[in-house]
């Protein structure tokens, strides 16, 4: 009978659970991309995601790129945003903060987790902007949550959500000053105030304009969607005002 | 019999204090989109062309550079735009790159994925854009489409390079993400 006892337990050890486990850093001579980039220009160098990993390349002198070293991330990585020497990577768990101060050694510096989920980034100021999105180019189809988490990130190494406010089913952003922009993909556009991270108030939603991404800069936004691009003067914050379609052919 | 029963009831408890939760491999979906790739010959993919201005078809990443536009249509190239009037912004010209999905520009170079490599293209002309420096294999070649859930075709290496993938119906499809 002891045997048996001690055969259970060591049976149950056995099975037992293991427990696994568009910036403000003006970049001399780069333009500017959306929050979905996987592509990015930091001073000298170019950063490249892939699915599990941040590529450096030198391009100090531009014409001649040469492949520096490889970061190894994880998976599910989505965006990269270079924000002063930082670079804030969105992945599918969460969004890593990079110290870039040497450019061809990424140190990881901070890591904000999340539930599973498809999440740009963009930064500004001691805040950084991250949509989290449903649906079905994310890898977990049981996550429902579609929101703006806006992150405290006054510290870098304790990135920690300061409020989380409910979206449809967003998609790329971008900030310019107090103004953030939100595309909602088939469910329009967000114009939202960010004056005070805390507070964050919608000051314009428009329904028609099927936004995937968005690049505000010197009042003007560009706006990419399903039918195309659309341009527009955010000079009055009322109204949005078309400035240009570039349409797509059926 | 008497030797069987101590055994089976240790199995039983076994299974029944076993409430770990791991990570089975999901059965394969039966509905959903189906998928298959888009082959470009390996030759074909290592050209890249300056053409005239394109229709958009399938639009991507955007950059701006100073008085320009660039818009990725997926898995072909680049739109070049001069914005200098958001009001009229006028086609330049469309630069030709498989497989393109990204891009990011310093100086006059602009950077973009081909397929399985990393180009550098001189832009400074943009209705001439050049070619300064291919550094091949910077990326993996496609095993799957982006979208999860779906089924599709699985790529052969041996048809040559997938630049995009496209929705088809395929019967019974061997490969599911």
């Amino acid at each position: 009978m002891r045997s048996i006892i001690s055969s259970i337990l060591v049976l149950c050890l056995l099975t037992a659970c293991s427990s696994a486990s568009s910036s403000d850093a003006p970049s001399p001579g780069s333009g500017t991309g959306g929050s979905t980039a996987r592509f990015t220009v930091s001073g000298n160098t170019l950063y490249t995601v892939s699915n599990t990993a941040l590529q450096a390349y030198d391009i100090s002198s531009s014409s001649d790129p040469k492949k520096g070293n490889k970061t190894i991330l994880g998976f599910g990585v989505e965006t990269i945003f270079p924000y002063q020497n930082n670079l804030f990577i969105g992945t599918q768990t969460g969004m890593y903060i990079y110290d870039i101060n040497q450019p061809n050694a990424p140190k990881s510096v901070g890591i904000y987790t999340h539930i599973l989920s498809c999440d740009p980034v963009v930064v500004q100021g001691n805040y950084a902007y991250v949509t989290l999105r449903s649906g079905t180019n994310c890898r977990n189809q049981s996550v429902t949550t579609n929101s703006l988490d806006v992150i405290d990130i006054s510290n870098l190494a304790n990135p920690k959500l300061l409020r989380s406010y409910p979206m449809t089913n967003p998609r790329g952003l971008g900030a310019d000053s107090t103004l953030l922009f939100v595309g909602e993909g088939d469910y329009g556009l967000r114009v939202m105030d960010i004056s005070d991270p805390t507070n964050v108030r919608e000051l314009n939603y428009f329904y028609d304009t099927k936004t995937y991404d968005v690049i505000p800069a010197k009042k003007l936004l560009i706006v990419t969607g399903p039918k195309g691009i659309f341009e527009y003067s955010y000079a009055d914050l009322k109204q949005l005002k078309l400035l240009s379609t570039i349409p797509v052919q059926p | 019999m008497n030797r069987l029963l101590p055994a089976f009831i240790l199995l039983a408890i076994c299974v029944f204090f076993d409430g770990c939760g791991r990570p089975y491999a999901p059965s394969p979906p039966t509905t959903g989109d189906i998928y298959r790739p888009v082959y470009a010959s390996y030759a074909d993919i290592r050209t890249v062309q300056t053409l005239a201005p394109q229709p958009l078809k399938n639009v991507g990443k955007i950059y701006i550079k100073d008085k320009y536009l660039f818009i990725n249509d997926v898995g072909s190239g680049i739109h070049v735009m001069d914005n200098s009037d958001p009001e009229k912004p006028v086609q330049l010209a469309f630069i030709a790159i498989l497989g393109n999905q990204e891009l990011a520009i310093k100086d006059s170079i602009l950077y973009a994925d081909n397929v399985t490599d990393l180009v550098a293209l001189n832009i400074a002309n943009p209705l001439n854009v050049r070619l300064v420096k291919r550094i091949e294999n910077a990326f993996e070649y496609s095993t799957y489409p982006i979208a999860t859930n779906v089924r599709f075709e699985c790529p052969d290496p041996n048809k040559g390079a997938v630049i995009r993938w496209e929705k088809a119906a395929i019967e019974n499809p061997m490969c599911y993400r």
